[in-house]
């Protein structure tokens, strides 16, 4: 993990300081609750529908023990004992006065945190693979470059108030676990034909209203110019981007009605930065501050290159424990070691939801079995990168009685979720009682197990915190005469191998009620079972097939919808 | 950071606000819109300060070569989130070596203080009801930043070794407290 220095260390504490400077004026009265709207923004904090939200950077997804415990006391002390796993790899409180935010800021800047730039109309925290650093399939470990490009987005003077917000992410394996298309920018770090290393860069993706995926504008960047690259394309957005209308104001739309004129703007931006301004190539990284921050994220101590014996599975093994291997436990770039998920999809809670008491319990197990290291991974578990394989069974045996052990990785069940219309003002619809419908509905193992491989995406609005663009099964929250109804869409894609090319999902027909959801997605699951193919997974059958095979039986599970259809 | 008293600026703009260029007189100090200014480019004698005032959709690009002219440049902010004047104000100092004033107008608050500085902003005019006790203290929240500015486009990384440790030091407290005050 990355290792604040003196400097980071200050820099939070100072932000805390600033905060709470901005916050007692606010309760002064000296500054208006309009104008200390945008900057609690950029450092967290919303005003939601019962209480503040606050939003806690984990950049790019990494987290120790320490501080996991230190969120844990936040959640028991200040919140109601628990807190929500997003997306973006964050961490969401939902019951914080805001009079005690300041008081919050100052414990986190203890551990090294903050909720910097994680809201406002701002570069937000850069977002990557769960598993970096340790995935087999890793060309280059992204850590060092994110945390150099983390450092430089912060506070970055020029880029605070863009059009709208904006989003980074990063992947250095083939495999596309960060779901870069649809990001603002999304960055694949590549090696060129000569084996030096540089970046793919997509840009103009996302989702909400009008999901695009990003267009290719560089097909290799040396890693020594991304700040360059990036500070070119953020000018070219903070200059042209729209702002007379909030829906058409990310930089998708920009790409969109610019095209190629765009990718000419920013080239010719780049151009000038590096020739025309005073001392513009200041931002090229110097291979002395890639060294520095790489040593940040060399192995844990007693890990090395060599691995560790392998161990032989089991021979005695239970079914549950087969099944938790299958699902939970994945492939290591180190021979002998594992990468392990501890499940958030639990019948009891809400997707991605933790109790103080499990984080202290994960970060216990953290400790004992992954060098006191974790991850927030995109889909809302948390994952320990370095697990000796021969801790495997005792392991289980800790994540089962810590309910972190659900066997489900991958499958229906592991659905992401936003909080919706329980939590957030911006919802149309709750998202929390779908998801424990769905979850209620395939609780049997075997046929989970059967059905496969499957992403299933919910969100309370069309702002798609929930990524429901990019599920097989997407479930959309729509606010039609002041109640909840659900859109449901199949086929989209994050853009991983398994779920293909990048794609918004495409809608199966008019929105259901609340009630009748989990019925649909039923009618589809038993569609898809009698449509597959010998081993085809569910997304392949609806690509193969369309979506229309699935509209009548989706139809037909309508009770108070059935006008509609 | 220069903070502007209005009945003392010795900055005016053209009879009333940007009315239409009808026949301008050379005075000195006359802040000019873009049209005003262009009426008169031709015929603007050399000696005769004159400042100009952008309204943030302009490419600055635009008046590059009209920059030597100048001695002033005001960038308006018709709101406090429209960020487009902070790369304008970059722009002018870092690419196209402006060396008069940049002014920032409309609604400057308090807090827009530390992004104004470091874009290039040497003078505001705060909106009315805005504490400049306040706005100068803003100033002193962080003695160092990661990434480079106008000042000094190096990043914290490429700064002289030993450049880090020197800007970390601790506020005293007096100064955390006196916020809510001021």
């Amino acid at each position: 993990m990355y290792q604040y220095t003196e400097f980071d260390r200050r820099f939070v504490h100072q932000r805390a300081a600033q905060y709470r400077d901005q916050l007692e004026r606010n309760l002064a009265g000296r500054l208006s609750d309009d104008e200390f709207r945008p900057l609690r923004l950029q450092n967290g904090w919303y005003v939601q529908r019962h209480a503040p939200m606050l939003r806690i950077a984990v950049p790019y997804g990494e987290i120790s023990a320490r501080q996991l415990r230190q969120l844990g006391r936040i959640a028991r002390e200040y919140d109601r004992g628990y807190g929500h796993f997003t997306t973006r790899q964050n961490l969401q409180f939902n019951w914080i006065p805001l009079d005690k935010s300041a008081d919050v800021m100052d414990l986190l800047a203890e551990v090294d945190m903050h909720g910097i730039q994680t809201s406002g109309n701002c570069i937000r925290n850069i977002t990557s693979d769960a598993l970096a650093g340790v995935a087999p399939d890793e060309v280059v470990d992204p850590r060092p470059y994110i945390e150099i490009l983390r450092q430089w987005s912060t506070l970055h003077p020029e880029f605070a108030f863009l059009p709208r917000k904006f989003k980074i992410a990063v992947t250095g394996a083939t495999e596309d676990r960060a779901a870069i298309g649809w990001h603002d920018i999304g960055l694949q770090m590549v090696r060129n034909a000569a084996g030096e290393t540089g970046f793919k860069v997509w840009v103009g993706g996302g989702m909400g209203r009008t999901p695009i995926i990003g267009t290719l504008v560089r097909e290799f960047l040396p890693w020594q110019q991304i700040l360059v690259f990036i500070e070119a394309i953020v000018r070219v957005y903070n200059r042209y981007g729209r702002r007379d209308n909030m829906y058409k104001a990310r930089i998708k739309i920009l790409v969109k009605a610019e095209g190629q004129k765009f990718v000419d703007a920013v080239n010719t931006e780049f151009g000038h930065i590096l020739n025309d301004d005073v001392d513009g190539g200041a931002h090229t990284i110097t291979q002395a501050e890639f060294d520095r921050v790489q040593a940040s994220f060399v192995l844990p101590p007693g890990v090395s290159e060599a691995g560790a014996p392998v161990a032989a599975p089991k021979s005695d093994a239970s079914p549950a424990y087969a099944r938790w291997l299958q699902r939970n436990v994945h492939g290591h770039r180190l021979p002998g070691y594992r990468a392990v998920t501890l499940s958030l999809k639990r019948a009891s809670l809400p997707p991605g939801d933790i109790t103080a008491d499990q984080m202290d319990e994960a970060a216990a197990i953290a400790e004992r079995y992954s060098h006191g290291e974790l991850r927030v991974t995109h889909d809302q578990n948390l994952l320990l990168p370095w697990v000796r394989e021969s801790d495997l069974p005792a392991l289980w045996e800790d994540a089962r009685a810590a309910t972190f052990a659900t066997p489900n990785i991958g499958l229906i069940t592991d659905m992401i979720a936003c909080p919706g219309g329980d939590f957030c003002g911006l919802a149309n619809a709750r998202s929390i009682p779908v998801a424990a419908d769905i979850t209620e509905r395939f609780s049997d193992l075997d046929e989970l197990y059967d059905i496969g491989d499957i992403d299933l995406h919910i969100s309370g609005c069309i702002n798609s915190c929930g990524h429901h663009h990019s599920g097989h099964i997407g479930i959309l929250g729509v606010d039609k005469d002041g109640k909840e109804w659900y859109q449901v869409s199949l086929g989209g894609s994050d853009g991983s191998t398994l779920s293909g090319t990048a794609v918004p999902g495409k809608v199966i027909g008019p929105s259901f009620a609340a009630e009748e959801v989990a019925d649909a997605v039923e009618a589809v699951i038993e569609t898809y079972r009698r449509q597959r193919a010998a081993n085809e997974r569910f997304i392949d059958t609806v690509r193969r097939v369309g979506i229309d095979p699935f509209k009548a039986p989706a139809n037909a599970v309508r009770r108070s919808t059935a006008h509609a259809a | 950071m220069k903070f502007i008293d209005t009945p003392k600026d010795r900055w005016h703009a053209l009879g009333g606000e940007d009315g239409p260029p009808v026949s301008i007189n050379p005075d000195p100090y006359l802040l000019l819109d873009l049209a005003q200014w262009h009426a008169v480019r031709a015929t603007w004698p050399a000696g005769v300060p004159v400042g100009l005032k952008l309204a943030n959709d302009v490419d600055v690009e635009e008046v590059a070569d009209d920059l030597g002219r100048f001695e002033l440049v005001a960038l308006h902010f018709p709101k406090r989130v429209d960020g487009r004047a902070y790369s304008q104000a970059r722009l002018l100092r870092s690419r196209y070596r402006f060396k008069g004033e940049v002014r920032a107008t409309g609604e400057v608050l308090v807090d827009m203080l530390p992004l104004l500085a470091r874009t290039g902003f040497d003078a505001v005019v705060l909106r009315a009801d805005q504490s400049r006790d306040a706005a100068e203290r803003a100033l002193g929240f962080f003695p160092g930043h990661y990434q480079g500015d106008v000042a000094d486009n190096r990043p914290l990384f490429a700064r002289p070794s030993g450049t880090p440790a020197r800007l970390v030091r601790d506020f005293d407290d007096a100064f955390v407290q006196q916020g809510a005050s001021i």
